[in-house]
């Protein structure tokens, strides 16, 4: 079993956005593609995962999508509305210029 | 975009609530059997994958509730769910429910009526276009601050132009009458041609007047108010073109006014116009005082520019003419402010303050009956607290319950505020059915609804409040009861008590001076003497009574037909009665004596009387002889004055003898004092501006207006009246006879609109009285209870039940007499407002003050009666035992 790490503050977000640009997903595929990407490193909790959906959902980022799946099974089918690629672009040049900060000092500190 | 998709998803998540729900079950369900799968793959049975993939999704319903938060409306949600649990809690204590429900029903009720009463009087902009230029123009004088103009100074004024366009008008009571019904006097008002136009109003039918109409033999025309239109035509379509006779001359109704214009605020009730028509003599007249003036500013001119227009007119106008204008002084008010009146801005925020502590008592007596709840439950909130709620968690119940009571207090107020409103349209309206339009419009009902928000947020989040302080452990270990809440609350519930006897106070000392005063007004005999006495009005019409002679000859006949009446003592006719006041001021010097400067001579007030008058209105003649029928309009004039006069121009000799002169502009007429009689006051709450009064024989100051006196000779005054009328109609069919009543009747009628505002004090400070009483037995009672134990124990340690009475009632005491001591100063403030806005009433606050504490202190010690009579009759054992 890979070790479960606690997700930074605000990271869930980006990576869930993130995977989602890729395509539209449910909470299930989205959990298997985490797990994948991350290579089994990173397990969603689901507790954490849902509420985040339903947030983001609210605030107009997600658009949600009741659809067959390919084993014809209803679920409900998460995507990237415009605000919410506008929210990852934003989201992803914050983490990127915070994480080299980091380094930056974690290296010459 | 998003903003409106995120609205969306809150509003379906609002409204769609049992959707969404089922739908996040099925999300999970879906999860769950993704993750089950999973498991099954990797070898596990179906029931063992089902529970691995439990135990990894975690608390189903702490995700859920989690899920539920995300969306955004659970605040709302559980509010709702408060209101539910308020309700149901409320529901379970209907007697505290409908106590504070009526409670603030009575407080917001009666300041709502007040407000409506404001807005309606004060508020409401006058029906006239740009109506901030319109302006009243006064001519202020010793004697009478808003006096009246010549027709010369009007003309003057008019010729002057300037900033101003000036309209006048002037009182002209006549007979109308019309074929086939008997004549009647109409309230009618002389106007310059310009008057309507200038106000910016169109007739509804018909037309204005027209200038060339303004000028004597060419106005024989008139227009007539929407209201008489109705009362008197019935609503005549062809009412345009019809004649009607107007003292005996045939007029021409040319228009009829829309009812908007029917503002009784301004003109007053005016059932008819006619045009101003100066004649010759009238229009080169600058002594007699007859016209009010009305004018609109020019725009491009400022309302202080104008006043200083027109103050330098008057001092170039009392430089051009000193005789008549050196005392007297010009000013403007606004059109909007001259309705609210004198007295009217004083009175009107007197009763909103008033109403407004009525309010405060029922709020404080509320937050009373809250906190002593709340305290009651004070073990249920630490035991909460102690389980985790929150502050807010613990505050929100308690909020939602004052909301819903407030709620129903609003209601209920609405109720009040109608009836309370209807009331005073019943109660207020006037001799001619004129009646203030008084109705809960929206700003009213706005009123209502915040002061009732205001009132659930003050005083119920207040005990809510405390209720937060509450030390949790401290409660949890105090008595099962729940207690007596700490010191704090003690003090605060005992301060809410003190200040509600003070505004009571405040309240009853107000109704009681205002009571007393008006009852002094009604029943006044200052010089005259109304019980037994009839009196009516006569207009008698100038083509048939042209002059002195003709009037002296309707007096006498009058008096010698009514006189022969069973049961006349005597009959008499003047210009006006002595509790009505006086008519005009005059100036007089006294012969023999320096000429005093001009415009400084002595004013006295004047009353044409016939011989017997004194006799018949009760006033006491000192010296000299009353007027007689040799006294003619040919005859030497001879003056009649009062102690007052007497004594002030001829103080240490006597007056009778000696001669007067009254000033005509610049010229005198001499006359002989021939008698001294008692000084006289009107009913009036206004104080008579002059001291000096001075009677002429109605033979010699002929008015036509008269008032009839008949005094009646052991028979009740009412008896009299069937005979009177047909007396004076079998001779003149033609002759309207008005207000013939008894004149204790007609005093009555003359305050009626302070009558109205003494019922209103005296509502109040029965609904302040009451309030305040509920709540200090209220808050006796309940400590009482809650001393139950105490008072056990001080029993069985051998206290006698006299004792336990004494301290119950000391300390119901105790909060009374600090209360009566902060409302000893309120009232005595009362009472120099009142004293301040009517001061010709007799407003005596130290009986009144003495009156209304002792009775506090009574209603204090009787609330306190009888809790501390349960407190006696305790048992101890029981009470001991019951812990």
């Amino acid at each position: 079993m890979a070790q479960k790490s606690d997700l930074l503050q605000g990271s869930l977000d980006l990576l869930i956005l993130r995977v989602l640009s890729r395509g539209e997903l449910h909470g299930w595929g989205i959990t298997q593609k985490l797990e994948q990407l991350s290579k089994s490193a990173l397990q969603v909790d689901e507790g954490t995962l849902y509420p985040a959906l339903y947030r983001m959902e609210a605030k107009g980022w997600l658009q949600a999508d009741w659809r067959q799946t390919e084993n014809n099974r209803r679920a409900k089918f998460y995507a990237l509305t415009r605000s919410g690629r506008k929210q990852l672009s934003q989201a992803q040049e914050d983490w990127q210029r915070m994480s080299a900060i980091v380094d930056l000092i974690l290296e010459t500190a | 975009m998003s903003f409106f998709h995120g609205l969306n998803f809150r509003l379906r998540a609002l409204f769609r609530k049992r959707d969404l729900e089922r739908e996040m079950q099925e999300e999970m369900r879906f999860h769950l059997e993704q993750r089950a799968a999973e498991r099954a793959d990797e070898g596990l049975s179906p029931e063992e994958a089902r529970r691995a993939a439990l135990r990894k999704f975690g608390n189903v319903g702490s995700l859920q509730e989690r899920g539920r938060a995300a969306r955004g409306w659970t605040w709302l949600e559980s509010f709702g769910k408060d209101l539910r649990l308020a309700l149901r809690a409320l529901l379970g204590s209907p007697g505290f429910v409908l106590l504070a429900v009526i409670t603030l029903g009575l407080g917001i009720g009666a300041n709502t009526a007040m407000y409506s009463v404001f807005l309606s009087i004060a508020r409401r902009p006058l029906p006239y276009p740009e109506v901030s230029q319109l302006e009243r123009i006064y001519r202020s004088t010793a004697q009478n601050k808003e006096g009246e103009f010549s027709a010369a100074d009007y003309l003057d004024f008019r010729a002057a132009g300037g900033a101003y366009q000036v309209a006048a008008q002037a009182r002209a009571e006549f007979n109308l009458a019309d074929a086939g019904r008997p004549p009647e006097v109409a309230a009618a008002l002389r106007i310059s041609a310009n008057l309507l136009g200038l106000l910016g109003v169109q007739p509804q039918l018909g037309r204005d007047f027209r200038p060339e109409e303004d000028a004597p033999g060419r106005e024989r025309v008139l227009v007539i108010s929407h209201r008489y239109w109705k009362s008197r035509f019935g609503q005549a379509p062809d009412i345009i073109g019809r004649q009607v006779r107007i003292d005996g001359v045939s007029h021409e109704i040319v228009g009829v006014l829309p009812a908007s214009f029917n503002d009784w605020r301004h003109l007053g009730w005016v059932d008819v116009f006619r045009p101003l028509a100066l004649t010759p003599a009238e229009a080169t007249d600058r002594v007699q005082p007859r016209l009010r003036f009305l004018a609109r500013r020019s725009t491009s001119v400022t309302p202080e520019q104008g006043a200083a227009f027109v103050s330098a007119f008057a001092r170039r106008l009392a430089a051009e003419h000193p005789a008549e204008n050196a005392e007297s002084s010009w000013w403007t008010e606004s059109l909007a402010e001259s309705v609210v009146g004198n007295n009217g801005p004083m009175t009107l925020a007197m009763l909103i303050g008033l109403s407004g502590f009525v309010l405060l008592i029922a709020c404080s007596n509320l937050a009373n009956f809250l906190l002593a709840r709340t305290m009651a439950r004070a073990r249920e909130y630490a035991v909460r607290a102690a389980l985790g709620a929150s502050r807010l968690q613990l505050l929100r119940p308690l909020a939602a319950e004052s909301l819903l009571l407030a709620l129903g207090g609003g209601a209920c107020a609405l109720g009040v505020a109608y009836v309370f409103l209807h009331w005073m349209m019943l109660r207020s309206t006037g001799d001619n059915g004129e009646m203030v339009p008084l109705g809960l419009d929206w700003p009213v009902l706005t009123w209502a609804f915040l002061a009732s928000l205001f009132t659930a947020l003050a005083f119920g989040l207040a005990p809510a409040l405390f209720a937060l302080r509450l030390n949790v452990q401290a409660t949890l270990k105090s008595g099962a009861r729940g207690s007596t809440g700490g010191r704090f609350q003690q003090r605060l519930r005992q301060l809410l008590i003190v200040g509600q006897f003070a505004l009571a106070m405040i309240l009853l000392v107000g109704a009681a001076l205002f009571v007393r005063g008006l009852a002094e007004l009604n029943t006044r005999r200052a010089g005259w003497e109304s019980d037994g006495l009839v009196t009516a009005t006569v207009l008698l019409p100038g083509r048939e009574y042209p002059g002195a002679a003709e009037i002296d000859a309707f007096q006498r006949e009058t008096r010698a037909r009514l006189e022969a009446l069973p049961g006349v003592q005597s009959v008499s006719l003047s210009g006006t009665m002595p509790f009505f006041g006086f008519g005009l001021a005059r100036k007089f010097v006294v012969q023999g004596r320096e000429l005093p400067k001009a415009g400084q001579e002595p004013a006295a007030v004047t009353n044409a009387v016939s011989p017997r008058y004194f006799e018949t209105v009760g006033t006491r003649l000192l010296q000299g002889r009353e007027f007689a029928d040799s006294d003619q309009p040919d005859a030497p004039r001879v003056f009649i004055v009062n102690q007052a006069m007497a004594q002030g121009l001829f103080p240490g000799e006597s007056a009778v003898g000696r001669r007067l002169g009254r000033m005509q502009g610049s010229a005198i007429e001499w006359g002989e004092i021939v008698g001294v009689v008692a000084d006289v006051k009107s009913v009036y709450a206004e104080k008579d501006p002059v001291a000096y009064q001075l009677y002429q024989p109605v033979a010699q100051e002929a008015p036509k207006l008269l008032e009839i006196g008949v005094r009646a000779r052991g028979t009740a005054a009412a008896a009299l009246v069937d005979p009177i009328r047909a007396a004076m109609t079998e001779r003149h069919p033609d002759l309207p006879l008005r207000r013939l009543q008894p004149a204790n009747a007609r005093i009555e009628r003359a305050n009626y609109q302070l009558g109205v505002l003494r019922d209103l004090l005296g509502c109040f400070a029965l609904l302040g009285l009451g309030l305040a009483t509920l709540g200090v037995y209220g808050v006796i009672a309940r400590t009482m209870a809650q001393r139950a134990p105490e008072f056990g124990i001080r029993l069985a340690l051998g206290a006698r039940v006299r004792d336990i009475t004494r301290l119950v009632l000391a300390s119901g005491l105790k909060l009374a007499l600090l209360g009566v001591l902060f409302g000893l100063a309120g009232g005595y403030g009362v009472s120099q407002l009142l004293a301040s806005g009517y001061p010709g009433m007799q407003l005596e606050n130290g009986p009144a003050m003495g009156g209304v504490a002792l009775l506090l202190v009574c209603v204090a010690l009787l609330a306190s009666y009888l809790p501390a009579r349960r407190a006696a009759g305790i048992n101890p054992m029981e009470t001991l035992r019951a812990d």
